[in-house]
């Protein structure tokens, strides 16, 4: 690639600041009328469905295949997974509930609920960090991009959490107790915006990926819809991140799930 | 009539080649996913039919769903310009459809989508701005690589279409066909084609969303839930590549981007909304094969 400061400099933009506000706020509309009210119905016939449903689950081939085959896989975090972790920065491993005991679809919802709280905690230590000055500068596109990706796996987790609390369940408060400390370790090295857009990048294929093997093992169509409505919103943010990256933005025909993580991420916490 | 534009990124088409070609090394691995998931429907499909005969109260509750969606959220857009309501309801009232399962109604419907989707682009490439000397290189590589996807996942749909003992879709989805013919006349530059095929990403990625959950064969659900989020990134790009096109901005769209020069409500255009809505869901038989 030529080197940007070869550039001549870039003329200003003719559309206004005003403008692509009002651009995204119709769309934040769309959001608040249509995908989330749709989203909201889901969970809430997923929590009519479980309150029928209460009592033991007979172990499905799916659960099976979520529970071993999806463990063999992992990628490049599962391999870190032994890194020390050093960054002190506020991601938690402590568990409150028993997460292992949780079976099913319940137990894929408690662990995307951990991979989205991972997000939330990611953008959170990036925003934190831009705002220290410790990247050096940060466009304010960046800034937007994090802080409106955070918002959104905010409401990813309160999605899942809205499920498990039906359920009568304990929300999930912490961060996938697994991958957490590669995150740590990772993000302490972190020192500038690609960086941080690399260790996103990561969290937000993972995120989709385990959403798509979840797709492939869930059982109630409600939990099913939820989580379809979620991955595509992950890998938007991953396209957006590869282009700020300066990568080809649709990678993948046919997206992988080599990187999903599997629900023994829970298992003894 | 040619697209006034205020020159090109700095940038060689050829920088481009590296980065396609990386992507594609990862495709195919992908790839091989996806062939996994179509060799156990093989497995699967020869112990059951794809969800046994079409039941007929199902597809008509399905059907009715994804037209109550349709008349009320696409209001003021493409498919409502195009009277696209009455062609769905005469398509939902039809019974040529009935003796096939549901899953390979859905997995046509869905083919039928990809296959007009590669016609949409490969006859964009065919203008000027978009895929000839005056195009943006970072709008022509992507309409070119964008097209290469659509191809294989309309291959991908019909494998499983024929390993659940359907007929291959090769025809376009009809009443979309409309839409696009409707549009040509005002294809005279990038923003209107860009407009367009943002309306067939996300009528393909909604349709996907909502038939992953509706599929009883869970290949057919693991090859779509493969796809939808591909089709979704197209439609994160087009919605940048709009941003910036609507706001004069053609040098923007660059690859890297610069991103100190992005306006900061740049960084969230192409991702709107925290769960991806269903309501330009395409109904289940649109695209069957009678």
């Amino acid at each position: 690639m030529r080197n940007r400061t070869d550039r001549t400099p870039t003329p200003p933009l003719e559309i206004s600041e005003a403008e692509l506000v009002e651009m995204t706020r119709d769309l934040e509309a769309v959001h608040q009328d249509v995908s989330l009210p749709a989203l909201q119905q889901s969970v809430e016939q997923w929590v009519e469905t479980n309150h029928e449903a209460a009592g033991p689950r007979r172990a499905s081939r799916r659960s099976f295949l979520l529970g071993s085959g999806a463990a063999a896989v992992g990628g490049v975090l599962l391999a870190a997974c032994g890194s020390s972790s050093s960054s002190g920065s506020g991601a938690t491993t402590t568990v409150g509930g028993k997460l292992s005991s949780l079976t099913g679809d319940l137990k894929v919802a408690a662990l995307a609920a951990s991979l989205e709280n991972l997000g939330v905690y990611a953008y959170n230590a990036g925003i934190q960090a831009a705002t220290a000055g410790r990247l050096g500068s940060v466009p304010p596109a960046v800034v937007t991009f994090a802080q409106t990706a955070m918002a959104q796996h905010t409401q990813h987790a309160e999605a899942w959490n809205a499920v498990l609390t039906g359920a009568g369940k304990a929300k999930v408060t912490v961060t996938d107790p697994a991958l957490t400390p590669t995150v740590n370790q990772m993000f302490s090295q972190v020192t500038d915006v690609p960086g941080l857009a690399r260790l996103a990048l990561t969290i937000e294929n993972v995120a989709a990926q385990t959403y798509q093997a979840g797709i492939g093992v869930l059982s109630s169509s409600q939990a099913l819809a939820t989580a379809a409505t979620i991955q595509p919103v992950e890998m938007q943010h991953a396209a957006i991140l590869n282009f700020v990256l300066g990568n080809y933005p649709v990678p993948n025909a046919f997206n992988p799930t080599t990187d999903a993580r599997p629900v023994s991420d829970l298992d003894g916490s | 009539m040619r697209f006034p534009t205020r020159g090109h990124p700095d940038i060689d088409p050829g920088e481009l080649r590296p980065l396609l070609e990386e992507s594609q090394d990862l495709h195919a691995d992908s790839m091989a996913e996806t062939g996994e998931s179509l060799a156990e429907m093989v497995e699967l499909g020869h112990e059951q039919r794809a969800s046994g005969p079409a039941d007929p109260e199902e597809g008509q509750a399905f059907a009715a769903a994804r037209d109550r969606n349709l008349a009320g959220a696409f209001g003021g857009r493409l498919l409502v310009a195009a009277g696209a309501g009455a062609a769905l309801s005469a398509l939902l009232a039809g019974e040529a459809f009935a003796d096939a399962p549901a899953d390979i109604q859905m997995l046509q419907t869905q083919a039928s989508i990809e296959n007009l989707a590669v016609a949409t682009y490969q006859t964009a490439l065919t203008l000027d701005f978009i895929g000839g000397s005056s195009a943006n290189p970072v709008v022509k590589a992507f309409a070119t690589t964008t097209v290469q996807q659509h191809q294989q996942h309309a291959k991908a749909f019909n494998a499983a279409i024929v390993q659940l003992k359907g007929k291959q879709q090769t025809n376009p989805d009809p009443a979309l066909l409309q839409v696009v013919k409707n549009a040509e006349p005002g294809l005279t530059g990038p923003l209107p084609v860009v407009a367009l095929a943002l309306e067939l990403e996300e009528g393909a990625t909604q349709t996907y969303v909502a038939f992953t959950s509706a599929f009883t064969d869970p290949n057919a659900r693991k090859v779509t839930a493969s796809i939808m989020g591909v089709e979704a990134q197209h439609a994160a790009v087009l919605l940048a590549v709009q941003a910036l096109l609507s706001g004069g901005a053609p040098q923007l769209i660059a690859l890297p981007p610069n991103a100190a020069a992005l306006p900061a409500a740049a960084g969230s255009v192409g991702f709107p909304q925290a769960f991806y809505p269903t309501n330009q869901a395409r109904p289940a038989n649109e695209g069957a094969v009678s």
